[in-house]
């Protein structure tokens, strides 16, 4: 041990204290640099137009493909579409994730919070084909819930395929993380609060709302943004449960790459929807405060 | 290659030579290069790219096991999507990297994207291209950039018991309100744009200059609330009763069929789409594997390989004297005479090359607006 | 205590819509791997174990079932020191620009998973190491580092600076304090995110897809590519297998670690 101190004060001398901070970050900057020496390799191609004659990209630089992504109709449907998406995602998902993650922490029983953990690990083991076949017996013209609608007499309804359906998905599919990110925040409310708010005549909802809640704030925070960063940027659930005809940004960046071989357009895409989900979370720091997240820290 | 003693190289010899005894001439009829003493090291694999499923399976029984039996060279199988290879491939290429396969199995349209990129080796020397149908040759490219092995039909398939009067006459079936909800069609729109463009009131001739008979059909898709996905996204429809009518390959309705699914096809009026797939082999293989690589197609033009691959995939091939399928004798998907051919719709893939991503894209707006 | 009946039925309203959202198709897909059928239905049709028996014969997916466990470890071995310390010094410290640093780390969010993977091959191809595991195995820590990050951060809660400060009083060298007092006060976030690096490196499919080839092929991307024409249950018992494995580990780290100690509230 003593040995590795002395390493370890030789590479971190005090005075470079300052720095320490930013030696603890490095690695992750670095990794992180992975995909921005990637996206470096990919804004070459974004300013090259593609020519279907050779199916090389133009020698030439131009803003062309960039013009064609604020212009045409598709890029611009899909677009919107994804964004208010991912909103309305974000705000049920932690609606959903909030009364989840209390239980699971504030349950005595170790068996239940056992249980609530699992499940919700569950669905990541089905891959996206399987699940969605599981929601096409459950939710289908044919499935379970149309079969028990028609034992009263409904008619069979289109419950999947369609703009809810997608939303429905990516909500299930980004529970999981809301939940993780929300119950380490609840974990440091002390229970006493709680109790105390209670004692001094505030019903339960009273408690939450004045209690429980502003305290969870940084979860909060950092759930919506895994939320919405990852449900603006999927491309696995509208692509099953949208039947074809709800495709988000990323979609029309797989059909960019995948099936026009524009690879210029898809990189233009691409970068744009890393513009805008970076200023969507710049946004959410600059109005929460960067060191939302940050709760151990004392002011 | 190092792992090879002389007992091995005997060993593929002999069975070489007993292979030659059971596949016959047509086999042998390959080793264009080099006199057979000196052939260069066999790898011990060749990857072949392969579509899953029934696909494959086709694949292996009719070309892969038998050329391993013929040269002792296992080959392995990478089921990764065509489209989605094509990145990989570009990049191997671009990065004069050894590409992750040996031989490509492809659409002729995205093979013929890759071959105008110039990723692709040279073909013209396989001798058995002196024997195959003139449909081996690909439009529009220089020489054997790749070789097309057999041609495939986009058929209307459909529900029997949706269709008590029998087959839909015509793809405006897809239109009728009677449907509304109960389509499917390819998500990119592949297969439907020519069916489309006749439908819509034009003619195969307008293609490429006028296809606003087809955007007209497809604006009067939308309206009827099409589903949109890929071949196991109707497979499963038609299974779970999502869906009465679909625009698919006859390979894939027949396959579904198969496996017990009601369900039958058709070529309405219009005609139907007619297609090619091939093989090519990548740009940048070491030199020995690349001459196998070679091996590989050249035997995939044989008889004996294609009369299996094919009866698999229910298709008509390139070489010679095949026979189609005992249940696809007569069938509108399994084109053998020339009147066959005449119902089936045929655009030139330079032409197809060109205009596919505006084709896409145009479906792409209707569809998603 | 009419009010807290009242707080249980709306809790407990959202948890079971929560359950049934969350394991409704996994339960179909676990019941439907019985089936004596040719088909995933549900109800299965009659019972058999044909599907397990027929993935059980299948060496292919059992050996990319393990190069899946081996891209998960490496995976999880590069997150844990990178996230852990990152999520430390965000917590511990007053970063400058520190708004900027987030949003740079959360890029692997933010870029769609098709933008990392074309970029990812693309540097790989060019450093000449696609064609192993690792890289596979890094490329999933880099899109999943956030979740590691914002786990230790968020577990920071627990940081006490009076008791770093006491362990550097008494005389205690910095890196023993770090190793003594800092990092087990944020081992439930190391936990946490180390699960969840784990599982989806498991599960990851769509950037593996751009960097394996068919020597390497991992189980997600081996079953997504199987299937062509026709969906068997085949996948639906491999599913089931995945899920029993999973539980299996999860029970162990149970065993090991005690899962609870980062969610029981004090």
């Amino acid at each position: 041990m003593d040995a590795l101190e002395a390493v370890a004060a030789a590479l971190w001398p005090r005075r470079l204290s300052s720095a320490v901070p930013w030696l603890m970050l490095l690695p992750a900057v670095v990794l992180t640099g992975l995909l921005v020496l990637g996206l470096w390799e990919m804004a070459d191609g974004s300013f090259r137009t593609l020519d279907t004659a050779t199916f090389l990209p133009s020698d030439d630089y131009s803003f062309a493909n960039y013009h064609r992504a604020f212009t045409e109709k598709l890029f611009v449907t899909v677009a919107s579409r994804s964004l208010i998406g991912s909103l309305i995602v974000t705000a049920a998902t932690l609606v959903l994730a909030f009364p989840y993650s209390y239980v699971m922490v504030r349950t005595r029983s170790a068996a239940l919070r056992k249980f609530l953990l699992i499940a919700l690990f569950l669905p990541f083991f089905i891959g996206q084909v399987v699940r969605a076949y599981g929601w096409l017996i459950i939710l289908g013209s044919q499935g379970m819930v149309n079969e028990a609608l028609g034992l009263v007499g409904v008619a069979p309804i289109r419950l999947l395929y369609n703009y809810p359906a997608v939303l429905f998905g990516l909500v299930q599919y980004m529970l999981p993380f809301a939940v993780l990110m929300l119950a380490p925040a609840l974990t440091a409310i002390p229970e006493e609060m709680e109790s105390a708010a209670g004692s001094l005549g505030a019903n339960w909802v009273r408690t939450f709302v004045h209690v429980v809640l502003p305290m969870a704030k940084p979860g909060f925070i950092g759930a919506g943004l895994v939320v919405l960063t990852l449900s603006l940027t999927d491309f696995a659930i509208p692509a099953i449960l949208g039947g074809g005809s709800q495709d988000f940004i990323a979609n029309a960046i797989y059909d960019q790459f995948f099936r026009t071989s524009d690879q210029g357009m898809g990189a233009t895409l691409a970068l744009l929807l890393v513009a805008v989900g970076s200023i969507m979370v710049g946004v959410v720091f600059a109005l929460f405060g960067a060191g939302t997240l940050a709760m151990g820290r004392k002011p | 290659m190092t792992g090879w003693t002389k007992a091995d190289f005997d060993l593929s010899r002999r069975r070489f030579l007993r292979g030659v005894g059971l596949a016959g001439a047509a086999g042998l009829t390959g080793l264009p290069l080099r006199a057979f003493a000196a052939e260069p090291d066999k790898p011990r694999e060749l990857i072949v790219r392969a579509w899953g499923g029934s696909w494959v399976d086709s694949l292996k029984a009719g070309v892969s096991d038998p050329f391993t039996k013929l040269t002792g060279i296992a080959v392995r199988h990478d089921l990764t999507e065509d489209n989605e290879i094509q990145p990989k491939l570009w990049a191997a290429a671009a990065q004069k990297r050894v590409p992750p396969i040996h031989v490509n199995w492809d659409t002729t349209t995205n093979a013929t994207k890759s071959a105008l990129r110039g990723v692709t080796e040279d073909l013209s020397d396989l001798p058995n291209l002196k024997t195959v149908s003139e449909a081996a040759k690909p439009v529009g490219v220089d020489g054997y950039p790749i070789v097309n092995t057999y041609g495939y039909v986009y058929v209307l398939a459909y529900r029997p018991g949706a269709f008590p009067d029998g087959a839909p006459k015509s793809w405006k079936v897809l239109t009728d309100p009677k449907f509304k909800g109960r389509v499917a069609v390819y998500n990119d729109g592949i297969g439907l744009h020519f069916p489309a463009e006749i439908a819509g009131g034009g003619k195969l001739e307008d293609i490429p200059g006028n296809m606003q008979p087809a955007w007209d059909f497809f604006t009067a898709l939308k309206a009827n609330e099409p589903l949109m996905g890929e071949d196991p996204d109707f497979t499963t429809w038609f299974q779970k009763g999502e869906i009465d009518v679909a625009c698919t390959i006859s390979s894939n309705a027949r396959e579904a069929k198969k496996n017990g699914i009601d369900i039958a096809w058709t070529v309405p009026e219009e005609g139907a789409t007619y297609e090619t797939d091939g093989l090519w082999v990548p740009k940048y293989l070491p030199e020995n594997e690349l001459y196998w690589a070679k091996q590989y197609v050249n035997f995939a033009l044989t008889q004996e390989a294609q009369q299996v691959w094919l009866d698999g995939l229910g298709l008509p091939g390139v070489a010679p004297g095949l026979k189609p399928p005992a249940d696809l004798v007569g069938d509108p998907s399994y084109p053998v005479k020339p009147e066959d051919y005449a119902r089936l719709l045929r655009v030139s893939s330079k032409v197809e090359v060109e205009h596919e991503s505006e084709w896409f894209g145009k479906f792409k707006e209707i569809m998603q607006g | 205590m009419k009010g807290d009946r009242s707080k249980a039925v709306t809790l407990w309203t959202f948890v079971v819509a929560a359950l049934i959202m969350l394991s409704a198709p996994t339960l179909v897909v676990l019941g439907a791997s019985f089936t004596a059928g040719n088909m995933i239905t549900f109800p299965p049709e009659g019972l058999s174990l044909k599907w397990y028996a027929a993935i059980a014969g299948a060496t292919d997916l059992r050996d990319a079932f393990l190069r899946s466990l081996i891209v998960a470890s490496i995976c999880t071995a590069v997150a844990i020191p990178t996230g852990t310390l990152a999520g430390i010094a965000l917590a511990k410290y007053r970063v400058r620009f520190a708004a900027g640093v987030q949003v740079y780390l959360l890029l692997p969010f933010t870029v769609p998973l098709i933008g990392s993977g074309i970029g990812l091959m693309l540097i790989f191809g060019r450093w000449g190491v696609l064609g192993q595991l690792w890289p596979v195995g890094v490329a999933a820590a880099v899109i999943n580092l956030p979740f590691m990050i914002w786990a230790v951060t968020a577990s920071a809660a627990a940081l006490d600076p009076d008791l770093e400060l006491a362990a550097a009083n008494c005389g205690a060298p910095p890196l023993s304090t770090f190793l003594a007092v800092t990092v087990p006060a944020v081992m439930p976030g190391i936990i946490t995110g180390a699960l969840l690096m784990f599982i989806l490196a498991l599960n990851e499919f769509l950037v593996s897809l751009l960097l394996v080839d068919a020597r390497i092929v991992t189980l997600p991307v081996q079953i997504y590519n199987s299937i062509r024409s026709i969906i068997t249950p085949d996948l639906a018992a491999i599913s089931v297998v995945f899920i029993a494995v999973a539980a299996a580990a999860i029970a162990l780290l149970d065993r090991l670690v005690g899962l609870d100690i980062f969610l029981k509230s004090k």
